[in-house]
């Protein structure tokens, strides 16, 4: 792990939902895994005061890829970093996903924030079926950024405007009548409510699976204790025992943690 | 490394620099070792012990504010127990005198807590009283009764032990200079200023509080001239040695709290956005005496003038 101060190499918009931004660092690359996250500093005066943590997206070599979308101030300024500016990060950060899941096949659920973890697993893994919930064909990724998933991949809008109508989990159901419980292991990152539903429909079938949370974080290294999960193991920092978690880790529902 | 003497004395103690860590603040994982060297603090804080595991408060327990953050975090620990077992033996490997903080909701917490702790001398080297947490429940007390209670825990705590005893104090409590003359008065031999102040964020979409318990601790650069303030008029009027907290984030804001008096400084909120925080903030105050020709730390400490604002 590092915390280093790296310069962007690029920062631009793919859609009409989300960034992308690139910058260098042998140190932060060479360790990093599927669902490990980096802490950016997007300035160094107090605003924002906080880091951000942003999943991987992509790495190739030494070279870093974050998807991001303004979801608030903080990647607001973000979004208007340009080339050659510079960033504080640290990382590799979090426990990843699981890697290995054969025989069974792997099923990957995404939603909004919740594709970068994800389309970074498929690069390195084989994934059998790769579903993506969005709110309408506007965020739908360009072919560029999906090309390398080598299972099928399956898009539902809430509009109906590409792929199927309704949200991720009717094509989740759709696969589920054809799969037995035991062949199948599912990976999910979205919205909390969208990761509840699926853990809902898995958990009905005893189908084993982990979720990637997504907790309001201040320091990112477990000190903290502000972002932390209900388990059967008690309160735990999302940000050094998740952000993934198995399903049967979670304790009560992920969407009102008290 | 240093050419300047940063070596510090409270009571009997001696510490290497005058930098500790705000409670609840500060790691003990690898993943945090990797930035600091432990040994190089003056002394090391801990989280908050209670007699018995806290829980902690629901989520969400934080949410960033400008120039600061609000917590609500409840007191999460693991209690004593664990913590002489577990912890104790950690810290005894480290050659940085051990801070302790403790909380109870009674004297006798306070008692069984200083008791307790007092065994392990050896490692523990001072108690700060955390007398102040605003997200703990105190079922409504009214100011007088906070007061007794505060000064009853001290004195408790004086009875159990002859460890130092700092007194962490909320900036809430009226005139604060009134009541750490009263906490020295009843056996406490310092005084941790300031804790958070309780605050509160909406979320405006929902219409609710962006945290579950409604309100939560204010920390941050946000704080830190009441804490600059706190510091001055309890170093002005009494003169005991003090724990400087709230929003040091950087050398020059470490430096604004030794001049007015602070003996030790504890680097808090900073530690999350930056865990190299206090290490690069020892760097500077170094630097800074060198810039000024200062060979001692005592040289820059309390050295405030209101005459030099006049003289210019």
């Amino acid at each position: 792990m590092a915390d280093e101060v790296v310069k962007i190499l690029d920062n631009r918009k793919v859609n009409e939902k989300y960034y992308k931004l690139s910058f260098c660092s042998h140190e932060i690359a060479r360790g990093a895994q599927p669902g490990q996250f980096l802490h950016i500093q997007i300035n160094p005066t107090l605003d924002p005061f906080w880091r951000r943590p942003f999943s991987f997206y992509r790495v190739d070599g030494d070279e870093i890829e974050i998807l991001y979308e303004i979801l608030g101030h903080g990647t607001a300024m973000l979004a208007q970093k340009q080339a050659g500016e510079v960033l504080k990060v640290m990382g590799p950060l979090g426990k990843p996903f699981r890697k290995a899941v054969k025989p069974k096949k792997r099923i990957c659920v995404a939603g909004g924030v919740g594709l970068p973890p994800l389309l970074y697993l498929a690069e390195c893994e084989d994934v059998d079926f790769f579903l993506i919930g969005a709110k309408s064909r506007s965020e739908v990724m360009p072919d560029s950024e999906l090309e390398h998933i080598k299972g099928t991949v399956m898009y539902s809008t809430n509009d109906g405007s590409y792929g199927v109508k309704g949200y991720v989990t009717v094509l989740l159901e759709q696969i589920l009548k054809e799969e037995r419980p035991e062949d199948v292991f599912i990976q999910t990152c979205g919205p909390m409510v969208m990761m509840q539903a699926v853990r809902d429909l898995a958990e009905a079938r005893y189908i084993k699976g982990e979720a990637s949370v997504d907790e309001t974080m201040a320091c990112g290294l477990g000190v903290c204790l502000g972002c932390m999960v209900k388990t059967h193991a008690g309160w735990l920092p999302s940000c050094t025992e998740g952000p993934v978690f198995d399903f049967s880790q979670l304790q009560g529902s992920l969407i009102c943690q008290t | 490394m240093s050419d300047v003497n940063l070596t510090t004395k409270i009571k009997g103690l001696t510490f290497r620099n005058p930098i500790t860590v705000g409670s609840g603040t500060f790691g003990t994982k690898q993943d945090f070792l990797d930035y600091v060297d432990y040994e190089r603090l003056g002394a090391m804080t801990t989280k908050t012990i209670t007699r018995h595991p806290r829980t902690g408060n629901p989520m969400p327990r934080i949410c960033e504010t400008s120039a600061g953050m609000l917590n609500a975090i409840g007191l999460q620990n693991r209690g004593l127990e664990e913590f002489l077992k577990n912890k104790i033996p950690l810290f005894a490997k480290i050659k940085t005198p051990l801070i302790v903080n403790i909380a109870g909701e009674a004297a006798g917490d306070f008692q069984h807590l200083a008791e307790a702790l007092h065994k392990e001398k050896d490692v523990v080297k001072a108690l700060e009283l955390n007398l102040s947490c605003p997200n703990v429940e105190e079922g409504g007390a009214g100011f007088m009764r906070k007061r007794e209670r505060i000064l009853e825990a001290v004195k408790v705590v004086r009875d159990a032990t002859d460890l130092p005893i700092f007194a962490k104090l909320s900036p809430e409590l009226g005139d604060v200079v009134e009541i750490a003359r009263d906490v020295i008065d009843v056996g406490a031999d310092g005084l941790t200023l300031i804790n958070t102040l309780k605050g509160m964020a909406v979320d405006t979409e929902r219409r609710c509080s962006r945290i579950a318990n409604i309100t939560g601790g204010l920390s941050g650069p946000a704080i830190k001239p009441v804490a600059v303030r706190y510091v001055y008029e309890v170093k002005q009027a009494l003169g005991v040695p003090v724990i400087a907290s709230g929003g040091i984030m950087t050398a020059q804001d470490a430096i604004e709290f030794l001049i007015v008096g602070a003996d030790l400084l504890a680097v808090g909120t900073a530690n999350f956005i930056n865990p190299r925080a206090t290490m690069e903030i020892l760097d500077g105050i170094s630097q800074y005496c060198r810039d000024h020709d200062i060979t001692h730390i005592d040289e820059l400490r309390g050295s405030f003038h209101h005459e030099n604002q006049i003289s210019g």
